[in-house]
Parts: C-alpha cells; structure tokens; sequence
C-alpha cells in the first residue's frame, strides 16, 4: 500500500478499501473504512498520490502533537543506557504531490485512537495514548496497524529508574516506511521526573524511506530536532 | 484666506500637515498590505493567535517607522516634541481617565493572558469565544453568534471563567435506573463506552459509580475527563450514546413515582381486626 503512485491506485481489504476513478472530467477519490464513507472530488493536475504512514496524532480529529506510549516498566542502572523496542499506532495518510508540493487527501487508521493526559490538568499535555509490550528484538507486526520504535535510553542520573512511558512531539518525528513502519528515539533520563525524548532522522534498518509527514506537508513552521522534556515522570 | 503656506504652529505649514497626513495614510496602507500578506503567506503554517501577534506587532512597527519618517516634513525638533508630547499626552490622560484605564488593563492583560483568542470564556455576565483583544477592549462571540465589545477595564476587573485554558476538563453525568435493574451491568455497559471512546481520556481515568438510592430509582454518577477543545462534543454526544446502550440493555430509565396505598385496598386485604385498628388511627 505505502509508497508513490498514480490515480490508477486501488486498495482493498476486509477492514478498508480506496479507490480513484474518473468522474465528469476529475477524478473522485473514495475511501471506505467500517461505517465510514470519505468521497473527495481530486482535478487531473500531476496524477501522483503518495501513500505513507504519518504521525499518529491526527484521528478522529487533532487536539494535540503528543504521543505517549506505555510499556512493561524497565528498570534502568545509574550512568548506563538500554535499547528496547516499543510500538506505536499507525495513520495512513494520502497526498497529492505536484512538483514536490504536498497537501493532505486524506488519513485514516485501522487501529482504534484513545488520549490521555500526561501531566496535571492544569499544566499537563493531552496525548494520543497507546498501550504496548517492550522486546529486545523488532517486534513483528501488522505495518497497516503498527509501527517499532528503536528507543534508545540512557539513564544520566544517579539512581535506579524504572521507565513505563514515553512522551514525543510529533512535531518532530522522524517516520521511516519498508517492510515495517519505524522511527528511531531517544530518552536520555535525568531523573525519576525528567527525561528529554527526541526522534532522529534515520532509519531503522536498509531500504527504508523517509515518509511524507502531515507537518511537512502543511509547511508548518517547526524548528527541526527540538527534544521534548517530559517533565512529570517516567513511570506510572 | 488659508494657504498651502499658512503657518499653523511654529514652522509648520498647512502644506506640511497635508503632507503628514498622506504619509500616515499611505504608511497605514502600506502596513495593512504587508498584513495581507504575511497572513496569507503563513495561516497554514502558523497558530492564528500568534499570527495575529505577529501581523499586529509588525505594523506597528511600520507605522511607528513610517511615523518617525514623516515628522521631518514638519522640520520639527523630535526631542522637544517628545517633551511636548509627553506634557499633552499628561493632559490626555486626565481627560480621558476611562480610555488611559482601558489601555492599562489592556496591558495588563496581555502581560497575565488569563484568556486567548479562540478561548472559551465568561466575563461577568458574557459567555462566548474570544474574537479579539485589542489594547483598549476585547471582542467576544458569543454561542449566538453575537458580537460583544468589552472593554479592557471591565475585563480586567470581572471574575473570568476560561473553560479551556487547561488541556483538560472534567464533566458529569447523572443516570437514574430503576431498583429492579441490574446496578452493576449498567456500570459495565457505562464503563465499555466510556472506554470505546477516543476522547474519553485513560487518565485521568473516568469513574462511574452508585451516588445515590432516590425516591424513584438508583442514581449513578459518572465523571468523564476530556481535552478541553473537544469536551462539549464528547458530552453531548456520549450522554446520548449512554441512553442508547442502556436501552439495549433493557435498563430502564425510570420516571419519578410514587407508592400509593389505598386505604380501601387495604381493608380488604387486612383481617377486620387490623383494618379497624388502622381506621382508628
């Protein structure tokens, strides 16, 4: 399904099906997912769509940039640093590309959104929650439904911590797409309370490619690499 | 008869004010054109309130420039200006205490930001989203879509409720059920729809529980806490979901009722003894 094409792309599976037909001189993007109907009329122009998957903030509708992903608690040694693999929640989007310009089609996902609050309400982030095991390994999944983050965590402070969450900006995330979806991260801990998250821009493993990201494509402006600072913990 | 040349204060001619007066307009043109501008180059890649910030900020910059270009047509010394300006602007102000005070709170405003544009609020007695805050007053819409200008002194003084300038907010519901339903499904089916929806956020979790045993049926209390842009929709839309579920349940709604006893009835069924006893009493 990810990668570039023209409006001859079609999709079809149990859960969604897409479709780009001619219609009275344009073209009529469909999209059909559970009870969900998107219809879109699209002009001629280029006929160059790009399918990839994009930051998982955007559905049912966007109210934040944050992620959080919870994990099976992994207690870290003073001064030293673990890698583990964590999951994220995939969204889908469609572009429409003309001369290297981008804009958003559409996105959708197969996996079910839920949020969460990370921090007090009156000066916590909302985030989109997900739920996931941690493995030594690239954990093998559904690419449709699921990404892998590589999370590299470094423990810089003096005592034990053990580490159950993860907060990243989605304004700068790094999403890379092959036979998997993936990012790389990275947690350097400073306390049981504070901790910097960042996403790097490289991929995962060969072959990858970089996706096309709603934020880019909004021409957002957003300076690249800010890490973010997760400031009310690291566990639960 | 006035001239061109008639001179209307020290060195200044009427020719100059004319002169001034094309420069602040064109000056104000200018500075609107570059607001179009910078707006329509960067309302997709920017918040629109500190678009709004930023267009503000630079025309005023333009104008404050444009302004500084212009005096020299009137050949006039800017350091005693200044001074004449601040002895006039003393003057204004005293005159104009309500204006000076609206521009101070104006000020303050800006500096504490107890609201935002787009931000849901109550000032004293207006409710609405917050249009615009100029330096001497604040645009609200109101839910009728009513335009309303307070001014910044008001608002300043007013207690101001925002109900979104924190990421999230708590709401309630109460949902009576009748004594011979199951308390504890209904907690179930409450807490699977809770769970089934996005914006019902996994923490702070949400609890649903027995509050109260009414007069006509079981009451449960259920605290839901949602992003703050997205509460009123998830309210609106889960109470009706809650209603539906429980209908598929076959869990009633009960309305208020009330046992009555007829006094006749009850003769009939008590043995003669009781029955007079009781119509004694």
């Amino acid at each position: 399904m990810f990668g570039e094409s023209d409006y001859s792309f079609t999709y079809d599976s149990e859960e969604v099906s897409i479709r780009i037909d001619p219609s009275d001189g344009f073209y009529q993007y469909v999209r059909k997912s559970g009870t969900e109907a998107i219809t879109k009329v699209i002009s001629g122009g280029s006929r160059k769509i790009v399918v990839n998957p994009v930051e998982p903030v955007n559905l049912p509708r966007e109210v934040t940039r944050f992620l959080e992903i919870h994990f099976t608690p992994v207690a870290i040694e003073p001064d030293s640093g673990e890698t583990v693999y964590v999951t994220f929640p995939v969204e889908i989007g469609i572009f429409l590309e003309s001369k290297g310009d981008f804009d958003v089609l559409d996105i959708f996902t197969l996996s079910r959104p839920k949020y969460s609050l990370y921090g007090p309400p009156e000066e916590g982030v909302i985030t989109r929650y997900h739920k996931s095991a941690v493995s030594g390994t690239i954990p093998k999944l559904d690419r449709l439904k699921e990404g892998v983050i590589a999370l590299s965590i470094t423990n810089a402070s003096r005592n034990w911590v053990e580490v159950s969450r993860v907060v990243f900006d989605c304004s700068s995330f790094f999403l890379y797409y092959g036979d998997i979806v993936s990012v790389v991260a990275r947690m350097n801990i400073l306390s049981r309370d504070i901790a910097d998250v960042r996403s790097e821009d490289r991929p995962l493993g060969e072959g990858m490619v970089p996706s096309i990201l709603v934020n880019k494509a909004r021409k957002t402006l957003i300076p690249d690499k800010i890490p973010f600072t997760m400031e009310f913990g690291v566990g639960d | 008869m006035v001239g061109l040349d008639t001179v209307v204060y020290g060195d200044v001619t009427v020719l100059d004010l004319i002169v001034f007066a094309i420069s602040v307009v064109i000056i104000v043109i200018v500075a609107r054109i570059i607001a179009i501008y910078l707006k329509r180059a960067l309302s997709d890649r920017m918040e629109r309130e500190e678009l709004d910030k930023l267009v503000k900020v630079v025309q005023v910059i333009i104008v404050l420039i444009g302004v500084w270009f212009a005096l020299p047509s009137f050949d006039i010394d800017v350091g005693q200006l200044l001074v004449v300006g601040g002895t006039v602007g003393l003057i204004v102000a005293f005159a104009s205490q309500k204006i000076v005070s609206n521009l101070g709170s104006g000020i303050f405003l800006l500096i504490e930001r107890p609201v935002k544009i787009g931000d849901t609020i109550r000032i004293g007695e207006t409710s609405g989203t917050v249009n615009q805050i100029h330096i001497l007053s604040t645009i609200v819409k109101t839910y009728e879509g009513i335009y309303v200008r307070i001014p910044n002194e008001e608002v300043f003084t007013s207690e101001i409720t925002n109900y979104v300038a924190n990421p999230a907010r708590r709401f309630e519901y109460l949902v009576s059920i009748g004594y011979g339903d199951d308390t504890g499904r209904a907690v179930q089916v409450i807490r699977k729809l809770l769970e089934d929806h996005p914006f019902v956020l996994r923490n702070p979790a949400p609890s649903v529980f027995v509050s109260e045993l009414g007069d006509s049926g079981v009451e449960l209390t259920v605290y839901i806490w949602a992003p703050s842009r997205v509460w009123w929709s998830v309210r609106t839309e889960l109470l009706q979901k809650i209603k539906e579920a429980l209908d598929r349940e076959g869990i009633e709604i009960p309305f208020p009722q009330r046992v009555v006893t007829m006094a006749e009835a009850r003769r009939r069924t008590e043995p003669a003894g009781e029955s007079d006893r009781h119509a004694g009493q």
